[in-house]
C-alpha cells in the first residue's frame, strides 16, 4: 500500500484551536499553487498509489476548476488508475453542488466533512466559519449527489460542551446515515489563540474522559465500531488511507507542511507557502531515518492504535528481521504480563478501556 | 620574586565577614592592587566554583601568596587565606584561622554588624589573632559609618574608632589597609631549625598527582625529596613538589616555617590524609600535633541514593573523591527498602548539605535522590529491665514506639538580628518552629537582637530560608549547639499504595504531627503523577493512620490525532515521556519524583 496526500493550505478563517498549516486570504495564489504541487509531484514520476487523500486547510475551497486541474495533473504524473480509496475534505461553508459533482466525476468517492459540532454556540466559541444548519445542508447535499461514503469530524471537549450537546451531535450524525466518524479530543496546542485565551468552560481532562466513554458507548450502540483510538465506522468503512499510516506504510505528501514516508525516510516540507511557490521541490525538511529496531517500535505503537487489529509480532518479524525486534518483543511481552496489553498468540492489543491512557503504555515500547 | 624570605617579612592573614559584606570583592581588589592579578572582569578570583559565584558565597578556603612593597620600601610576602562566610562553614573558618596571625574583619557600611560578623569575630579572638576592623562599601550613599564604628566597639569589643574605611568596589582605602596589615599583623613566630611541623588546612584532588594538601608550615622546612609523616596515621610519604598559590599553583624550591603553600607527595588514598592533620618528620615522630584545631561534629544527616540502582558504584567513587575536599562530611553505607543502596551523610548544616548535593550532581555528574534531612536523636528505650540510650540519625531506624521511654533532641541557641519592622513576623515564625525567646536586645535604633532556643530539627527543616523570606532578606542568624532536651516527639511513617516508604519517615513534635502530616500527604498527592491505577497515600503514627488522600487514576493521556504528518513528532513526545519517568524513583509500582523526598522542607513556604 502506498498513499498520496495533497495538502490544500487555504481556509476561510483560522479556527482558534488550529495548529495546521493553513492560511486565510491566500486563495489568489490557488492557480500557482496547483502548478507548484504538480511540479513537486513530477519528481516522483510514475509512482503508484493505492489511496489518495486531499486534506487541508479547506480543500473544498479549490473549486471545480482547481480540483479538475489538480486531478488531471496528478493522473498524468502518477500511476493511479485504480485507487482503492480517494477522499477529499470539505467544510460545510464551502460545499457546492458543482464541486461535489466534479469530485465524483474525478473518482473521489469519499467525503470527509468538518462538522465538529452541531451546537452553534460551540462552533462560534472556537471560531468555526459555519453553523449547524450549514453542516446539515452539506451532508444532505452530499448524500443527494451520490456520496455513499461520508465521514464527519467531531471535536470532543469544546468550550461549554457537555454530554447533552455531544450526544445530540452524535445521534444526529449517526442517524443521518453517515458511514464514518472521527472524534478527536480537543488539544490545546501551544501558540494558538485558544492557548493564549483559555475559555473558563473548557472541559478538563477528566470531563473529556467522561464524554469520550459515553460517546464510545453510544457509537457502539449505533453499530459504529471503534477501529482506532479516535475513529469509528460502520463495518467495512475504515479509512484505507489512514490505515496505511497506522500500518507504517509508505506515503507521499505534497504541499507545504505535508509529510512523507518514503524509502524508509520520514520528511516534511517546510510550512511556508511563498517559499513553496518559489521552489516546490526544495522544501524537504526534518528528514529522519530510523534504524530498524526503532522503526519496528514505531510501527508497533502505530498499530496498537488500531484497537481491534492490534500489532502482529510475526508480521514485524517478517518485515524487520528477528534480530531487530528482540527488544520490542520483550517489552510487548512484559506489558502483557503486567496486564497492560492483551495477547492472543502473536497479536498484542491495547485493552479497550486503556484507549484514552495509551501514552503511558505506548511510551514503554520506545527508547533504550 | 623575593630571594630573601625572612620571617619578619611574612604576614599571614584572612578576611572574615558576614555573607555578602564584600569579602571576595575586596580580595580581588587586593590581588589587583598588588599586581598579582592584572585584569578582573566580573569574575571573582577566589570564588572559583560555579556554585560559589551563583550563590555569592565562598565555600572552600583557599590561599594566595602576594608579594607586596610597603610605602617605606620594604618587601613583604602576604599570604591571604580566604574563608567562607556562612554559619555552616564555621569549621572552615576555624581551620583557616589556625594558619593566620591576623584577620581583617569586614563590616558592610550599609548593613552594620550581623550575626556572622559576631560569630566569625569571636572565632578569630579565640584563636588569638590580631584583628583589623574595616568598614566596607563606604562608596554607597546609604553607608552608616558612625553607626558601624559604634557597633564594632559595643558589640565586638574592638576599637571602632580605629576602623579603616574601604570600598572593595572602587579600591578606595585598600592601600591603607595593606599598610595596616604589615604594621599590625605580627610576623609568624617560628623556628626554621626545629623539626618539621605543618598544619593541613585544606586539600584538593588532582587526578594526576593525587591529593594535594594545603599547608601552613609552623617549624622546619619542606623541600622536594624530604620524607614526611602524618601525625594521625603514622603513614610516610616523600615530597615531590612544594609551591605556592599565585593564585595558580607555582612550584618553588622550598616552604619554610611561617609560610603557606602546598605540597605534592603522590598521596592516592583518600583515607591517608585529613584536613586538620599535622605533618611532621618521620625522624622526629614525637613532634606534637598543631593544637586547637576544632574537630567539628556533623549536625544534619540525610541519605543519598542513585536514581538508578546500577549507579551505586559510581556514586561511591564520586563520594570518596568529594570527601577529600571536605573532611567535615561523615558518611556510611545505608540501605533503604524503598531506595536501595546508598549512603547516609552527616553535614554541618543545611547550606552545607545543599551545596554538597548540588556539587555531587553538577560537578560529579551524579543522578541522585537526597532524602529529608534529620538530626541525631537520643532515644532512650526500655526492654524489660534493660534501659538503653541510642543515638539515631535516621527516622526509619527508630525503635518500636512501645519500647521508647522518651526521646531527646539536639537544641541550639540562635542569635537573630532583625530590623524593627520584622520583629513581629520573625517572632511568629520562631514560635511556629518551637522556638523559645531567651533574650531581646536593641544594639541600635533600627534593629533587635533576639536570642532563641530552638530544636535543631526546626532550623534544618527550612527555618533559615523562611526567616529570610519573612524579613525580606534583612534578618541574619547564627546558632550554636547547646545540648539535648526531651521533647514530645513521634515518628511519622508514610505509606504509598500500602507500602511504607522508609525514606519518607520523619520525626515530628506531637502537637503539629497531624497538621504536618496532612500537609505532606496533600503535597505528595499533587507531586506524584497520576498512574493507571489509584494510589492511596497515608501517614501513620505507629499503626494509626493520621492522614490520607488518594491519587485518582489517570483518565486521559493520549495522542488523539496521529496521521502522516504527526508520526515523528508524536513518537518523540512518547520518548520524552519515557525519559521523564527515568528521572523518577520506583517505589513498588509507583513512580515517585525526586522532589518528594525533600518535600517536607518546602511545605511551609507555600502555606
Amino acid at each position: 500500500m502506498r498513499g498520496l496526500y495533497v495538502h490544500i493550505p487555504f481556509c476561510v478563517q483560522k479556527c482558534s484551536y488550529c495548529d495546521f498549516y493553513s492560511l486565510p486570504n491566500r486563495l489568489n495564489s490557488l492557480k500557482a499553487y496547483i502548478e507548484a504541487v504538480l511540479q513537486e509531484a513530477a519528481q516522483y514520476d510514475q509512482l503508484r498509489f493505492e489511496t489518495l487523500y486531499i486534506g487541508g486547510g479547506t480543500p473544498s475551497l479549490v473549486g471545480v476548476n482547481g480540483l479538475n486541474d489538480l486531478m488531471t495533473g496528478l493522473t498524468g504524473i502518477f500511476r493511479i488508475p485504480k485507487l482503492v480509496e480517494a477522499t477529499i475534505e470539505a467544510n460545510p461553508e464551502s460545499i457546492s453542488q458543482d464541486f461535489l459533482q466534479s469530485a465524483l466525476k474525478q473518482g473521489i468517492k469519499r467525503l470527509s466533512i468538518g462538522v465538529q459540532s452541531l451546537s452553534d454556540t460551540e462552533l462560534q466559541k472556537v471560531g468555526r466559519a459555519h453553523n449547524a444548519c450549514q453542516a446539515v445542508q452539506a451532508i444532505d447535499l452530499a448524500q443527494k449527489e451520490g456520496f455513499r461514503n461520508i465521514s464527519a469530524d467531531v471535536i470532543l471537549g469544546l468550550p461549554g460542551q457537555n454530554w447533552q450537546s455531544l450526544m445530540t451531535t452524535l445521534e444526529c450524525l449517526t442517524g443521518w446515515g453517515l458511514q464514518h466518524l472521527s472524534m478527536y479530543c480537543l488539544a490545546v496546542e501551544p501558540h494558538t489563540p485558544l492557548a493564549a485565551n483559555l475559555p473558563g468552560d473548557l472541559p478538563c481532562d477528566d470531563e473529556q474522559a467522561d464524554l469520550y466513554w459515553q460517546a464510545v458507548e453510544l457509537l457502539g450502540q449505533r453499530g459504529f465500531k471503534q477501529y482506532e483510538i479516535s475513529n469509528f465506522c460502520l463495518p467495512g468503512y475504515e479509512c484505507q488511507h489512514n490505515l496505511n499510516y497506522w500500518h507504517g506504510g509508505e506515503y507521499l505528501g505534497l504541499g507545504p507542511a505535508a509529510a512523507s514516508h518514503y524509502k524508509g525516510c520520514r520528511y516534511k516540507n517546510k510550512p511556508d507557502l511563498d517559499a513553496y511557490l518559489a521552489d516546490p521541490c526544495g522544501q524537504k525538511d526534518e528528514v529522519e531515518k530510523l534504524r530498524k529496531p526503532e522503526k519496528a517500535a514505531e510501527e508497533a505503537i502505530l498499530r496498537l492504535r488500531l484497537l481491534q487489529e492490534g500489532v502482529d509480532l510475526s508480521g514485524l518479524i517478517q518485515k524487520y528481521g528477528e534480530n531487530n525486534i528482540m527488544a520490542l518483543a520483550a517489552r510487548l511481552n512484559q506489558l502483557s504480563m503486567k496486564g497492560r496489553l492483551l495477547r492472543d498468540g502473536f497479536i498484542y492489543r491495547l485493552k479497550p478501556e486503556d484507549a484514552l491512557v495509551s501514552n503511558t503504555i505506548l511510551s514503554e515500547l520506545l527508547g533504550d | 620574586m623575593l630571594i630573601s624570605q625572612e620571617m619578619n617579612n611574612i604576614r599571614n592573614f584572612c578576611i572574615i565577614a558576614h555573607i555578602d559584606h564584600g569579602k571576595s570583592t575586596l580580595a580581588d581588589r587586593i590581588l589587583e592592587l598588588t599586581g598579582v592579578l592584572h585584569t578582573t572582569d566580573n569574575k571573582q578570583v577566589l570564588d572559583s566554583m560555579d556554585l560559589e559565584r551563583e550563590r555569592g558565597i565562598t565555600i572552600k578556603a583557599k590561599s594566595v601568596r602576594i608579594p607586596y612593597k610597603s610605602k617605606n620600601g620594604r618587601d613583604f610576602i602576604l599570604n591571604l587565606i580566604d574563608t567562607p562566610g556562612h554559619v555552616d562553614f564555621n569549621y572552615e573558618v576555624s581551620r583557616s584561622l589556625k594558619a593566620c596571625e591576623g584577620a581583617v574583619l569586614l563590616v558592610d557600611a550599609t548593613q552594620g554588624v550581623e550575626a556572622q560578623t559576631i560569630a566569625n569575630a569571636y572565632l578569630a579572638i579565640d584563636a588569638g589573632l590580631e584583628i583589623i576592623p574595616v568598614i566596607n562599601k563606604i562608596d554607597l550613599p546609604n553607608a552608616m559609618v558612625d553607626e558601624c564604628r559604634k557597633q564594632i566597639s559595643d558589640m565586638l569589643g574592638l576599637s571602632g574608632e580605629d576602623a579603616l574605611l574601604v570600598s572593595g568596589k572602587s579600591g578606595q582605602g585598600v592601600p591603607e589597609l595593606l599598610e595596616r596589615v604589615v604594621e599590625r599583623v605580627p610576623p609568624p613566630q617560628t623556628d626554621e631549625s626545629a623539626p618539621l611541623r605543618c598544619l593541613v588546612f585544606d586539600s584538593y584532588y588532582d587526578s594526576y598527582r593525587g591529593i594535594i594538601p594545603h599547608v601552613r608550615v609552623f617549624s622546619g622546612t619542606l623541600t622536594k625529596g624530604v620524607k614526611i609523616m602524618l601525625k594521625s596515621t603514622g603513614k610516610t610519604f616523600e615530597v615531590d613538589e612544594v609551591g605556592y598559590f599565585t593564585p595558580e599553583i607555582l612550584p618553588s624550591a622550598r616552604l619554610t616555617a611561617g609560610e603557606v603553600g602546598y605540597l605534592g607527595a603522590i598521596i592516592r588514598e583518600v583515607g591517608d590524609i585529613h584536613v586538620g592533620d599535622t605533618i611532621i618528620s618521620p625522624d622526629f615522630p614525637d613532634t606534637p600535633a598543631v593544637p586547637g584545631f576544632r574537630k567539628v561534629l556533623p549536625m544534619v544527616f540525610c541519605g543519598i541514593y542513585p536514581i538508578s540502582t546500577n549507579d551505586y558504584p559510581k556514586l561511591t567513587m564520586a563520594l570518596e573523591k568529594y570527601i577529600l575536599n571536605d573532611s567535615s562530611i561523615v558518611y556510611e553505607k545505608e540501605t533503604s527498602a524503598a531506595l536501595g543502596h546508598g549512603y547516609r551523610l552527616g553535614f554541618l548544616g543545611m547550606l552545607h548539605m545543599d551545596i554538597t548535593i548540588e556539587r555531587l550532581k553538577r560537578e560529579y555528574g551524579q543522578d541522585l535522590i537526597a532524602t529529608m534531612p534529620s538530626v541525631i536523636y537520643k532515644v532512650i528505650t526500655r526492654r524489660g529491665e534493660k534501659i538503653e540510650e541510642l543515638f539515631i540519625d535516621n527516622p526509619s531506624r527508630f525503635p518500636e514506639p512501645n519500647f521508647i521511654e522518651h526521646i531527646e533532641e539536639p537544641m541550639v541557641e540562635a542569635r537573630i538580628f532583625v530590623p524593627n519592622d520584622y520583629i513581629g513576623s520573625v517572632m511568629e515564625l520562631s514560635e511556629k518552629n518551637r522556638g523559645s525567646l531567651k533574650n531581646m536586645e536593641h544594639p541600635d535604633t533600627r534593629r533587635a537582637l533576639l536570642t532563641y532556643e530552638f530544636p535543631l530539627a526546626e532550623i534544618i527543616t527550612g527555618y533559615y530560608d523562611r526567616l529570610k523570606s519573612v524579613s525580606r532578606g534583612y534578618a541574619s542568624m547564627d546558632y550554636e549547639f547547646t545540648g539535648y532536651k526531651t521533647g514530645p516527639l513521634v515518628k511519622v511513617d508514610i505509606l504509598v499504595k500500602e507500602n511504607q516508604v522508609d525514606a519518607l519517615s520523619y520525626i515530628s513534635d506531637k502537637d503539629s504531627a497531624v497538621t504536618k502530616a496532612r500537609g505532606l500527604i496533600h503535597k505528595l498527592r499533587k507531586l506524584i503523577p497520576r498512574h493507571l491505577f489509584s494510589i492511596p497515600l497515608q501517614a501513620a503514627i505507629g499503626g494509626k493512620i493520621i492522614a490520607r488522600e488518594d491519587i485518582a487514576p489517570v483518565r486521559k493521556d493520549v495522542i488523539a490525532k496521529c496521521y502522516g504528518g504527526d508520526i515523528s513528532r508524536k513518537r518523540k513526545l512518547l520518548e520524552k515521556q519515557k525519559e521523564g519517568k527515568k528521572r523518577m524513583k520506583m517505589v513498588g509500582s509507583v513512580e515517585v519524583p525526586q522532589e518528594a523526598f525533600l518535600l517536607l522542607l518546602k511545605m511551609e513556604d507555600e502555606e
